[in-house]
């Protein structure tokens, strides 16, 4: 430990009141001797001069290297001339151009992400480390997202070729229209599974919503026998997953007639353990006395929770929503669905993906269908979910 | 609303019990409403979630086929289980396998770059938690690994991996039992940074600014100090949280293995507990037989969760 530069922060001995404002940047984290501010403007300028001239470069050298490649064919048929061996140079050019393209692109990313002042206890070389990794995390995690987008572009010789690429080289969308017409071919149209879904995913949430915000209210802001251990059970059943509920809910609800109707989809989920616990978490922070206030003026408990709470908790409840919604979209209810009019949309997708190596462009497809709507949801709700999520917290 | 015991007279422990009883009971009925405000969501709850637990345990001491009544055999089920059935071993194996590794590793590495996130400017730490985060909310996007680990010459690893001269036949990722369980790790891995994770970054942005400043002036030199004394004891909420989270996706693997492996797999080598608790309720309906996995399984879930919050209460001190 002692061999890292320790900074000694003292206190100014002087009554000056500059010192001391100096002083008290410093405690939190502020050298401005240390750090030159960066002319972000200048700096744009200047990388973009250098990336332009790099990449005059590489295209000069690819240029040349095509000529000159095209010329020696010309000889080599031809059989009369001089073969051109400059070729070499270029190549030298073309691999360093790269490279200090690439150097230099990285210094300036690292350059501009340098937050605007320090922080303590962060070396260059570790941040540096960390940006490296993080990047290349972050391929490897969206790579297979890429390559199903990817995928589902590809024609049908493309999806087969030796050797494999990425990228599709002729974009087409065939894969989406064959999807719609496999589909179609079913006695059931297309539309009716995705209507199945909405009606689903809409009521479910609503539902949700509702119940398990009123049952949040109490237990988070009264404090009455029995809240405190209802909570504790809600919380251990966040384990419960669907596979272990799954067999008595199966029996259960076939008692009740409920298999094969969209109940029994709808009805576990309104009790869902996640939603209670976010919410109860974020009403938890509001503050009691904006509850007391609203009893002193005479306003019933149904009136505090409807409109002194619900509008207060916003972020929260948009969150439930969301994992309200991610779940049943999501939800392929194979155990308790049988009829083809009431499958859900993935349910019925899974069955096309199902089929096997002739079907790979409509499964990427169909990949690429249920994907799109969770995380389009999710980019533009993440910083309200974010917030809520901020409470989340388990206290032992 | 906070009820106070204060003003109550001094008496002896077991009349203060009787007396808290009553107290309670008092309370209970001025407070009618709230129970109203649950009522429900407790009815929903109870019937989903802990009716199904309850009855659950019954079902697994009788003979179930749902067509018939349950017939009680006592503990014949488990037994069954333990000596009988084989597959059941492998399930376990297998779940236990997954599961430890892809319990740990996927909390560990949540928290880990949800810390190294949190450094980031804004928009780029947008970006990143997105692109983390979806992998766990792409519904079936785990399909595509079927393409990526094709057992054939198109498949696109074998390719890769023949142009480079690393292999010079096809490897059968899926259907080889060798591989099928790596298969499987890496790609629950890369779904691991689910509702954990994103609770990570939000309990990140919320620690207390000061208590760096604090840490600072008191000699924390480098950001694994910082780490130890000051991030990790003011995220053990979060840490709890996540780790129940954790726990859950780690035993429940069901989907991934039956997507990608075929179900049944090749030897059973991809059978976890849960597809084996699928097999036998939805397969081939003994449900008592199910229940008696199914109850198991929670077991080992409870126990686990009880390990993890003893453990995460010495972190930092």
């Amino acid at each position: 430990m002692s061999k890292q530069k320790v900074r000694h922060i003292e206190p100014p001995k002087t009554n000056d009141r500059a010192d001391w404002l100096k002083y008290q940047a410093m405690l939190r984290g502020e050298f401005p001797e240390e750090q030159p501010k960066l002319n972000v403007k200048r700096f744009l300028i200047i990388s973009l001069i250098v990336l332009a001239v790099l990449a005059a470069a590489l295209i000069f050298a690819n240029v040349r290297l095509a000529q000159i490649e095209e010329y020696n064919l010309a000889v080599a048929q031809s059989g009369t001339g001089e073969v051109d061996t400059s070729a070499s140079t270029f190549i030298v050019i073309r691999v360093a151009a790269i490279f200090l393209m690439a150097v230099y692109g990285f210094y300036a990313l690292i350059t501009l992400l340098q937050p605007k002042r320090r922080k303590p206890n962060r070396s260059f070389w570790g941040d540096l480390g960390i940006y490296i990794m993080l990047a290349l995390v972050a391929v490897a995690m969206a790579f297979p997202l890429v390559f199903s987008i990817a995928s589902s572009l590809k024609p049908l010789d493309e999806l087969f070729r030796f050797p494999p690429r990425v990228f599709p080289q002729h974009v087409t969308l065939d894969n989406f229209s064959d999807l719609i017409t496999t589909m179609g071919q079913s006695f059931v149209p297309f539309l009716r599974y995705l209507t199945n879904t909405v009606f689903i995913t809409f009521v479910g949430t609503f539902g949700h919503v509702v119940i398990a915000s009123m049952a949040a209210f109490v237990l988070a802001k009264y404090d009455f026998p029995g809240g405190k251990t209802f909570f504790s059970i809600v919380v251990t059943a966040l384990m419960f997953s669907g596979y272990v509920t799954g067999i008595p809910n199966y029996v259960f609800m076939s008692k009740l007639g409920m298999i094969d109707t969209y109940w029994a989809i709808i009805l576990p989920a309104f009790a869902a353990p996640i939603g209670l616990f976010l919410m109860k978490q974020t009403m938890e922070s509001l503050p009691t006395a904006l509850i007391e206030a609203a009893h002193i003026d005479g306003a019933g408990e149904f009136r505090i929770f409807w409109s002194i709470v619900m509008p207060n908790v916003k972020p929260a409840w948009l969150t439930i929503i969301i994992f309200s919604v991610q779940n049943l979209w999501n939800t392929p209810a194979s155990t308790v669905i049988y009829s083809e009019n009431k499958k859900t949309l993935v349910y019925a997708l899974q069955q096309i993906q199902a089929g096997g190596i002739a079907r790979t462009g409509q499964a990427a497809a169909v990949t690429v269908i249920v994907m799109l709507v969770p995380i389009t949801i999710f980019i533009l709700s993440q910083s309200q979910i974010l917030e809520t999520m901020a409470s989340s917290g388990l206290k032992d | 609303m906070q009820s106070t015991a204060a003003g109550r007279p001094k008496t002896s422990y077991l009349s203060m019990k009787k007396d808290n009883l009553r107290y309670s009971w008092e309370k209970a009925k001025r407070m009618k409403v709230c129970y109203l405000f649950l009522l429900p969501y407790a009815i929903l709850f109870c019937a989903f979630f802990i009716l199904p637990i309850v009855t659950s345990i019954y079902y697994s001491f009788t003979y179930y086929n749902i067509l018939e009544p349950p017939r009680f055999i006592g503990f014949q089920n488990y037994i069954n289980l333990v000596l009988q059935d084989e597959v059941f071993l492998t399930a376990v194996r297998n779940t236990f396998v997954i599961a430890v590794i892809t319990g740990p590793v996927g909390y560990i590495l949540s928290f880990l770059f949800a810390w190294f996130i949190n450094e980031l400017p804004r928009w780029l730490r947008t970006i990143a938690v997105v692109l983390f985060y979806a992998p766990s909310i792409a519904g079936n996007a785990y399909y595509i690994f079927s393409i990526i680990f094709r057992g054939d010459a198109y498949g696109y690893l074998n390719s890769f991996l023949m142009q480079f001269g690393l292999i010079d036949a096809p490897i059968l990722w899926l259907l080889d039992p060798k591989y099928i369980l790596p298969v499987i790790i890496v790609v629950i891995l890369w779904m691991s940074m689910g509702t954990g994770f994103l609770s990570f970054v939000a309990g990140l942005q919320g620690v207390d600014r000061s208590l760096y400043e604090a840490g600072y002036v008191d000699g924390i030199r480098n950001r694994w100090q910082e780490l130890y004394y000051i991030t990790l004891p003011s995220m053990k909420p979060m840490l709890l949280f996540g780790a129940v989270m954790s726990i859950t996706s780690a035993f429940n693997v069901c989907d991934v293995p039956r997507a990608l492996a075929g179900y049944p797999s090749t030897d059973y080598a991809a059978r976890t507990i849960v597809t084996h608790l699928f097999d036998y309720g939805f397969s081939r309906f003994e449900m008592g037989y199910a229940s008696a996995i199914a109850t198991v399984l929670f077991l080992v879930m409870i126990l686990c969760n009880k390990a993890i919050q003893a453990m995460l209460r010495r972190v930092g001190t």
